[in-house]
């Protein structure tokens, strides 16, 4: 299994732990995950209205150089995600957009055609990989610790250009972590936002919504809460300390990488998959 | 708490809301304010799908307004009085116009201009349309309009009465309905805008759940006369449960009508045709089958099928997308594996309060919209004219009331009249009561639909009447279960029942006091007009008793003189 | 007939008697096809005439009925009871009031600051033709045009976009969905002539830039609106206007930078970028904790390989952009 690989500017630099650890993962799942080193950043939530014209270009090319390779494209963050599979829905809707993309793009060798999928890390897992053939690699399962699974909103909706989970009803990260020999804690925030987009614009709101989330997660009694998104666990992990002032939680809570996650039942340690380095440990 | 203003406009339809901006723009000094019981974009006016007529000409270059005037005065078979269908089809270009410089979306062809469809009974295409969310783009326009204009509204108020002192308008009586205070509102001038009263058929019925004429039956209490009450428009093609309307799309689309033995039954109606026979041949075919026992029955009543599925899946989803949507949401089925239960609703009421241009007999006070009778339907009314009526009649009544405002003296809502109004409701508390609301709203829609429905014979009138008045006896003893004071929706459901039980009366009665067949009107003992003897108006006023007395009124005539209907 | 016993848990609450909210719970039987609305107006009329909600024309189309069906807000009369039963349809199905708006009882909420929010924020077209020329005459409008606007004319001021979105559940002076997609719908109408005055209105405090992008709007739209195409849009606008002085803004505005300057984003300066010096003060104790973490984003990204392609993108797109603004001037200018 090969896959061109995605590079999120949050793994470039917040959060480079995501990365690294799943390199080990690459080793013991046999995917291939090719590095897509001359992509550039997506442009997050914001390109799109700072220039439409920008945004399609931008993510029309990350794309094409996927198609170069013959390759699907993988992310592991959740907003590029969305950004790479809005910018593929318009391309592919509209002739014309693909048109004026194509010329803009055609001097640089490439061409968009829409021949690559934009997929998911967390959908490569279950779906493409299959989660009977990853419990056959557990060495070290999980077994009595409780995750709270945080979906992030980008992963999920708008359920019509994401549209592999129910957003009301998510389960694949659940299943995930029950493959792992872990449990899956119900709580009322799993499909719930993160705040991280709007950290910087509007820090009291974003803080209380993570705060939310976190404390829903501490009071299901989770252990850890894991999320497939890293935005989602910046928010949740780095800024933590900040959304708990004032709230009458007992404690903190780690805050793990879906490949954290994976790597830790099969059999890593948490310093090689950089557990260790996050805010809460 | 009491208010005082100018203007009262009770209602926040299209009618209402245009009244409103147009008395604002009239006199900026009046004071108004729009009471209504629900929101104002909650109002049915959001329901009207079709559009709304004008002679733009925008389509057909030889249209005219004289042109839009015979269809009106044709389809209304004779009975509108021609004065206001003058007016109300000179208006329409205006009035439309208007509504689109202030931002309602109308479709458009493809130079710009505002589009025009043909629809029934007319023509030439006149109608205006957005998609087929006219009635809503309107209502929120004219609602964003109100916005603008900062017009004052009481929402969720609930009209209790209306109040004149010796044909000199003092205002109305209204229940907050958040806290059950009673209020008088005093106005030198009153707009009725409160929508129809086809809701009096429940279960047979595409309207709204508040659509029970609570504005015609105030008027009656207060003495003012109800207009052509007999006359209520029925669709063929009602869902079984919710009343709403599939729209003739699926017919025009080569669906069928079966009855329960499988039986396409049009073709002994209308072999030409089949199920695309007029609107009120269909109807009447449905209902003799339903009559005759070949309807499948269910706990929501009997009802024929629609079928659509010869059509294929294909078809279906490219071409009736939306009727598909309407069956899965509100009776649960897809219609490309299973037919559509259906069955005749009503879902007009012509009649209202008797109203000449918009202004009743008491000074001050004016009825507008389907809750009036102008009148510019007569005994049937043209598709695309509803809109159009409240909106030429709304901008009307509001000029007018803004203009007299200023010359009229203020006479306040006595207290007395608040106190009535609060001993009323305090009654039905009372432990001694022991009807329900349920039972006595069910068997009134049976009686409607069975006794007063599609077809009508003098033995089905006369028992329908009994009915209605043992059912109005019945009343007398409902029981409010629910006596607290935040938001009793138990009280509310009680006076609109008490305002149907009344409509109906007039309804039953003047159905059976016309001995002819015209427009909706049909007698199976009077099956032909008799121009003769019921070329007029029928008006009812309620008598101190509680009967109700008949009457008569004629019909203005104008450049067309009478002649068959025929299409 | 399919039919089945469905047992229901609704919300109660009236504060003229309960202390607390509770939940009251009806079975009910149930035929195929019934929708939540017929089974509030049952157990209304047969099993507890005091239950209170809101329903008028139980067709879709007039917004009153919105309320939490197994959490997720939705219109009562457009959904089937069947399309809601959950695990093996035992489950009793939750109906609560919508969320983010008060209870006035059970489920019937306070739908005033919404009404009152789309007033502050001119959610009208104002034409440009004088009072006294009303009617005269039509605007004319292309199809194109009117297509632009024409979905977001579907919304029905159900509140269901209200009661989930993620600002206003920590934030109830938050501008909100609908007003947003209104504001959309009035600045793109081409006969409306105060879109630069309702832009500040809606970029006010707690107002445009503060959407977190979470797609809950969209995804619970009962209408199916794209609501989050329309807050782009107004976004767009605002740059285009070059109202730029919000943090929003000049956020949205580092990230076309950094794309062209090395291909990555400058993470370690965002927040200087976004919040302006005395703003970044504040994060300080934060970023010198994630220093000791080794999380702090490097000083300077390193250029993707193919810079100089993206910037030669970038260079295209500009040239298109001056002829675009230039053909507009030219039409302006003819007109």
């Amino acid at each position: 299994m090969k896959y061109a690989y995605f590079l999120s500017c949050i793994n470039e630099s917040m959060t480079r732990e995501l990365d690294r650890s799943l390199e080990i993962l690459e080793k013991d799942l046999g995917i291939e995950l090719v590095k897509l080193t001359r992509g550039t950043c997506c442009g997050g939530s914001n390109l799109d209205y700072v220039s439409p014209d920008h945004f399609l270009v931008i993510n029309g090319r990350n794309i094409a150089l996927a198609e170069q390779m013959k390759l699907d494209l993988v992310t592991s963050c959740n907003t590029c995600l969305l950004t790479l599979r809005r910018a593929r829905q318009i391309l592919d809707s509209s002739p014309e957009k693909r048109e004026f993309v194509n010329n803009t793009l055609r001097d640089e060798g490439l061409c968009y055609s829409g021949s690559s999928d934009v997929k998911h890390l967390l959908w490569v897992i279950t779906e493409d990989y299959g989660l009977g053939r990853l419990a056959g690699l557990v060495t070290t399962p999980l077994t009595g610790m409780r995750f709270a699974p945080f979906y992030g909103c980008h992963i999920l909706r708008p359920s019509n250009l994401l549209g592999k989970d129910n957003p009301a009803t998510p389960m694949s990260l659940d299943h995930l972590v029950e493959t792992l020999g872990g449990i899956p804690v119900e709580y009322a925030s799993k499909n719930k936002c993160c705040g991280f987009h709007t950290l910087l614009v509007a820090e009291k709101e974003s803080l209380a919504l993570s705060g939310n989330a976190i404390e829903d997660a501490i009071r299901a009694e989770a252990d850890y809460i894991v999320t497939p998104c890293p935005l989602c666990h910046t928010a949740m992990d780095a800024y933590q300390p900040m959304t708990l002032k004032g709230r009458a939680v007992s404690r903190t809570i780690p805050v793990l990488h879906l490949s954290q996650l994976i790597g830790l039942a099969l059999g890593h340690s948490r310093e090689e998959l950089g557990i260790d380095r996050h805010m809460i440990t | 708490m009491d208010h005082s203003f100018d203007i009262v406009i009770v209602g926040a339809g299209g009618g209402g809301l245009f009244a409103a901006l147009e008395a604002i723009r009239t006199n900026p000094l009046a004071t108004v304010a729009v009471v209504s019981k629900v929101y104002p974009t909650r109002s049915h006016t959001s329901a009207a799908q079709g559009g709304v007529n004008a002679a733009l000409a925008n389509k057909d270059k030889d249209d005219s307004v004289e042109l839009h005037v015979f269809d009106t005065v044709k389809g209304s078979d004779y009975l509108a009085d021609q004065d206001a269908v003058d007016y109300l089809c000179g208006q329409a270009p205006l009035v439309v116009r208007e509504l689109e410089n202030l931002g309602a979306p109308f479709s458009r062809f493809a130079d710009g201009t505002i589009a025009q469809r043909p629809f029934g009974g007319t023509v030439k295409d006149r109608c205006c349309y957005c998609a087929d969310k006219t009635g809503h783009t309107i209502l929120h326009t004219l609602f964003e309009q109100c916005l603008r204009q900062g017009v004052k509204f009481f929402n969720e108020f609930f009209l209790l009465s209306l109040e004149h002192d010796d044909g000199q308008c003092q205002g109305v009586v209204a229940m907050n309905m958040r806290n059950s205070s009673i209020e008088a509102f005093s106005a030198k001038s009153v707009i009725l805008a409160t929508g129809g009263h086809a809701k009096m058929y429940w279960n047979r019925s595409s309207n709204a759940a508040g659509n029970t004429g609570d504005g015609q039956a105030a008027a009656l209490r207060a003495g003012i006369a109800l207009k052509d009450m007999e006359f209520i428009q029925f669709h063929p093609t009602g869902l079984r449960k919710s009343g709403l309307l599939v729209t003739e799309g699926a017919r025009g689309e080569g669906g069928y009508l079966l009855n329960r033995h499988g039986q396409r039954f049009m073709s002994r109606y209308a072999p030409q045709k089949m199920e695309l026979g007029p609107r009120d041949l269909v109807a009447r075919s449905m209902e003799t089958e339903i009559l005759e026992g070949n309807a499948f029955t269910s706990d929501a009543g009997s009802y024929l099928e629609l079928d659509l599925r010869h059509l294929g899946a294909e078809a279906i989803k490219k071409k009736l997308p939306q009727i598909r949507e309407l069956c899965m949401h509100f009776e649960g089925i897809d219609p490309i594996e299973e037919p559509i239960p259906v069955r005749p609703t009503a879902h007009y009421s012509m009649g209202g309060i008797d109203a000449g241009m918009a202004q009743t007999a008491v000074r001050g006070i004016y009825a507008i919209g389907e809750c009036a009778c102008v009148s510019v339907h007569g005994a049937n009314r043209l598709g695309g004219n509803s809109l159009l009526d409240i909106l030429v009649f709304g901008k009307r009544a509001g000029q007018e009331a803004a203009l007299e405002a200023p010359q009229r003296k203020a006479r306040p809502v006595s207290p007395a009249a608040v106190r009535k109004a609060a001993d009323e409701i305090k009654s039905y508390a009372s432990h001694e009561r022991y009807e329900r609301y349920g039972t006595i709203r069910e068997e009134m829609g049976r009686t409607m639909a069975d006794k007063a429905g599609i077809y009508r014979t003098e033995a089905k009138l006369r028992s329908g009447v009994e009915e209605i008045k043992t059912l109005r006896e019945r009343f007398r003893h409902i029981r409010l279960f629910d006596t607290g004071t935040v938001y009793n929706t138990n009280l509310f459901q009680i006076l609109e029942l008490k305002n149907m039980l009344d409509l109906a009366l007039c309804v039953t009665a003047t159905a059976l006091e016309r001995q002819e067949s015209r427009g909706s009107h049909y007698r199976n003992d009077f099956p032909v007009r008799d121009d003769q003897s019921w070329h007029k108006h029928s008006l009812c006023t309620l008598q101190e008793n509680g009967d109700i007395r008949l009457g008569t009124g004629p019909v203005t005539m104008g450049k067309y003189s009478l002649e068959a209907r025929s299409y | 007939m399919e039919r089945r016993e469905v047992s229901f848990r609704i919300y109660r609450y009236n504060p003229q008697v309960d202390r607390h909210p509770f939940y009251d719970n009806f079975k009910v039987a149930v035929e195929k096809g019934i929708t939540i609305l017929r089974v509030l107006n049952h157990i209304k009329e047969h099993l507890e005439p005091r239950l209170t909600f809101r329903a008028f024309c139980q067709a879709g189309i007039c917004g009153s009925c919105a309320v939490r069906v197994n959490g997720i807000s939705r219109l009562a009369c457009t959904t089937q009871v069947w399309d809601v039963l959950t695990g093996s349809g035992d489950d009793p199905i939750l109906v609560e009031p919508l969320n983010n708006l008060e209870v006035i009882r059970d489920l019937l909420v306070d739908v005033d600051p919404l009404m009152e929010k789309l007033k502050q924020n001119s959610s009208w077209v104002a034409p440009a033709i004088p009072e006294q020329q009303m009617g005269c005459k039509e605007h004319i409008v292309s199809e194109t045009e009117l297509e632009v606007i024409d979905s977001a004319t579907d919304c029905i001021l159900c509140g269901s976009c209200y009661s989930e979105c993620s600002m206003m559940g920590v934030n109830r002076r938050y501008i909100s969905p609908p007003v947003l997609l209104k504001a959309f719908r009035m600045n793109n109408d081409t006969r409306d002539t105060i879109g630069a005055e309702r832009l500040q209105q809606v970029t006010a405090d707690h107002g445009l830039w503060d959407c977190t992008h979470c797609y809950r709007c969209v995804e619970h739209c009962t209408k199916k609106i794209a609501i989050m195409e329309g807050i782009h849009r107004l976004r767009e606008e605002a740059l285009e206007r070059r109202m730029t002085k919000s943090e929003g803004a000049r956020h949205a505005q580092a990230f076309f930078d950094d794309i062209h300057d090395s291909g990555r984003l400058k993470e370690v300066t965002l927040p200087l970028r976004t919040k302006g010096v005395a703003g970044s003060l504040g994060m300080i104790p934060l970023a010198m904790k994630m220093g000791l973490k080794g999380r702090t984003p490097p000083l300077f990204m390193k250029k993707i390989p193919d810079i100089k392609h993206v910037r030669e993108l970038y260079r295209k797109l500009e040239i298109r952009a001056v002829v675009k603004r230039h053909a507009v001037r030219q039409t302006e200018r003819l007109q």
